[in-house]
């Protein structure tokens, strides 16, 4: 049928230009292979991970045809309550700490010169370029018990710190690999802000610290909430560095989850594990945009 | 106008690159005074402000303020208001807090600052906008903002940079009106940078014209206008017809010079700056009379035949093109008004200038 599409072609355009009758909008084949990609590899096992987390789990079959919410119920137990509260707490940790050292970081590279910035964006995300494997094989190296770390404090004369196999060490893993995702909103953000407004501020009597507190810092909190969010979801669902650099009895959920499906094949449980730490990452999510929204209304004024 | 000097500026250095400097440029403004920097960009004259303001470091020379050094103290420290360009307000403050920032920083008491802020906001006409935000005001009304927001603490100088060239050309002209008269209500020392002549002078009591990180001349609106010291002056400032010329004779009363083409012209003896023997003739273009050929001049008035080239409609005034008999070029500018109207190209006109009219510039 040689002249239907141009027929088809000639009906559509009574309709709408460049559009055909009955073909779908141009935002829906944009979109479809991503949407397929999602729905059978995210939403389909996500939804089969849901169903798992509330039938029971049996040694020999793995989950029992028959509902229960007991799965969901053992997570008050002070086991799983401190599970959740250390991953919490880590991801906390690791937030602010990315924070505290990436606000500087984001205002010097915001405000360098193009060449300077482009190599310390270089340097920004290198950290993102290297293994996994290979960057934490380095910081045992330096951290181990016999690392670089501890051999600068015996030649200081200094007693021997444990660093490796802690909570420090997973943070200063998880920082070292997350900071970009901290400083590269906060530097898009810092950018919008016209140097002059500082320099305004300078003008009106503020030294350089109130210049920051009052206009760099409350004209960048979207960059900064951003930022914070990027780490703080990442982090609470870390799993190699933990694993490599932290204590294996202190673990993160993360670690925890994928000793539940590997070692005990507890599957239901480490679903609802798993259910439980999405839902409260997109709880604290949403609480954070609409903080965020909030502020924004009120900026504007209304 | 106070005679004290508030702000003295001695040979202010700023080096960019060996190409690129700034001065030494020198300078005194007294206080109660309107002081303008004027000329084209690139000239220096926002870099002399920022200077000031602190945010360039000289690189030679010193600034001070009623006889303190204020070129080594830090911006917040310096006591000098700056109202930007783009105004600079906080677009996450309401009009009010913009105001009341440098007051919250000094730690004035909360119910200072509420009738200080709103003492100024009054000053300005802002008050019923209190509580608006930037984003929410016309280029006017944040060009007030600006100024309250430096004016509220009360410093010793209040400068502006460029402050009216992002208004529509009708704003201009009332904000240019307003911000005069508050300063002279206030008797605030105030530094004005612009590229405008014409805000320069209708604002001013005294102008600085800058060329190319240099002081061409400092004097009154009369001064730069009717006694240019330059032809970068004389050209920058007004429009102007300028002819290089010799001296041919020079008398106490009366000099006469040579323009090309054997032409000569009868000038004041008291237009002759410097002693030079090569010169640029200054005539203005208002100042060149036009009559109808054969109709008597007042003696003593140069006097030349000239064909109207083009004529310009300007709408308030009208601008024509002449060329003298000997081939020269000049520009005249006539009112729109009378007689005036009648002259059309290709006619034949007589010019005569009065030799007062005839500034003789260094070359």
């Amino acid at each position: 049928m040689a002249s239907e599409p141009a027929a088809a072609f000639e009906v559509g355009r009574q309709v709408k230009p460049g559009r055909r009758v009955g073909a779908p909008p141009v935002w829906a084949v944009l979109i479809e292979p991503y949407a397929l990609f999602l729905l059978f590899l995210l939403i389909v096992p996500l939804a089969n991970v849901a169903l798992f987390s509330i039938h029971r789990y049996s040694p020999t079959r793995i989950a029992l045809p028959d509902l229960t919410f007991d799965n969901y119920r053992k997570i008050a137990d002070p086991y799983y309550l401190r599970l959740f509260a250390r991953t919490l707490k880590l991801g906390l940790i690791t937030t602010v700490v990315c924070a505290l050292l990436g606000y500087p970081l984001a205002y010097w590279l915001a405000r360098a010169r193009p060449r300077l910035q482009a190599f310390g964006l270089f340097l920004l995300i290198m950290p993102l370029m290297v293994s996994a494997v290979i960057r934490i094989f380095g910081w045992i190296v330096i951290l181990g018990r016999k690392g670089l770390v501890n051999e600068v404090f015996a030649a200081l004369g200094l007693e021997p710190v444990r660093l490796l196999y802690t909570d420090t060490a997973v943070v200063i893993g998880l920082v070292n690999v997350f900071l970009p995702f901290m400083a590269l909103p906060l530097m898009a953000a810092i950018e919008r802000i016209p140097p002059n407004l500082e320099e305004a501020a300078q003008n009106l009597g503020a030294n350089w610290y109130q210049m920051f507190r009052r206009t760099i810092l409350p004209l960048s909190l979207p960059g900064l909430i951003s930022g914070s969010l990027l780490v703080y979801s990442i982090s609470i669902s870390a799993f190699v560095t933990p694993a490599l650099m932290g204590n294996s009895r202190e673990r993160m959920a993360a670690q925890q989850i994928y000793d539940e499906v590997l070692v005990s094949f507890n599957w239901p449980s480490a679903s609802s594990l798993a259910l439980t730490l999405m839902l409260l990452t997109l709880a604290l999510m949403f609480l954070a945009l609409y903080a965020t929204r909030r502020a924004a209304r009120l900026e504007r004024g209304r | 106008m106070a005679d004290g000097i508030e702000l003295e500026v001695e040979g202010l250095t700023r080096r960019y690159s060996p190409q690129v400097a700034v001065g030494p440029i020198s300078f005194e403004v007294r206080a109660g005074e309107f002081f303008s920097l004027l000329g084209p960009s690139g000239c220096g004259k926002t870099t002399t402000l920022r200077c000031i303001a602190g945010f360039e470091t000289l690189n030679a020379g010193a600034i001070r303020l009623r006889g303190e050094r204020l070129d080594d103290k830090p911006p917040h420290r310096r006591d000098v208001g700056l109202v930007f360009q783009n105004y600079a307000l906080f677009p996450h403050l309401s009009v009010f807090d913009n105001v009341a920032f440098g007051l919250k920083l000094r730690r004035v008491a909360k119910a200072e600052i509420i009738e200080r802020v709103g003492r100024i906001l009054r000053l300005v006409d802002l008050a019923p906008l209190a509580e608006r935000f930037p984003a929410q005001l016309s280029g006017g009304q944040q060009q007030r903002v600006a100024i309250a927001r430096s004016l509220v603490l009360e410093p010793r100088i209040l400068m502006f940079d460029e402050p009216l060239s992002n208004l529509d050309l009708k704003l201009r002209i009332q904000m240019r009106d307003e911000l005069r008269s508050l300063q002279r209500r206030l008797g605030k020392t105030a530094i004005y940078v612009t590229h405008d002549q014409t805000e320069a002078l209708a604002l001013s009591d005294r102008i600085a014209v800058l060329s190319h990180g240099h002081i061409e001349q400092i004097g009154t609106p009369d001064e730069i206008y009717e006694r240019p010291a330059t032809s970068f002056v004389a050209e920058f400032i007004g429009n102007s017809n300028l002819l290089p010329a010799t001296i041919v004779e020079r008398g106490e009363r009366e000099v006469i010079v040579e323009i090309e083409r054997g032409l000569r012209l009868r000038s004041a003896g008291g237009n002759l700056a410097g002693d030079g023997h090569e010169v640029v003739v200054l005539i203005r273009p208002e100042r060149i009379q036009i009559k109808a050929p054969g109709v008597g001049g007042t003696p003593g008035h140069n006097r030349f035949s000239a064909r109207i080239v083009t004529v310009t409609y300007l709408g308030d005034d009208l601008r024509l093109d002449l060329e003298l008999a000997t081939g020269q070029m000049l520009q005249g500018a006539l009112k729109n008004a009378g007689a005036a109207r009648d002259w059309t190209p290709a006619q034949m006109v007589q010019i005569l200038v009065d030799p007062a009219d005839l500034r003789l510039l260094r070359r």
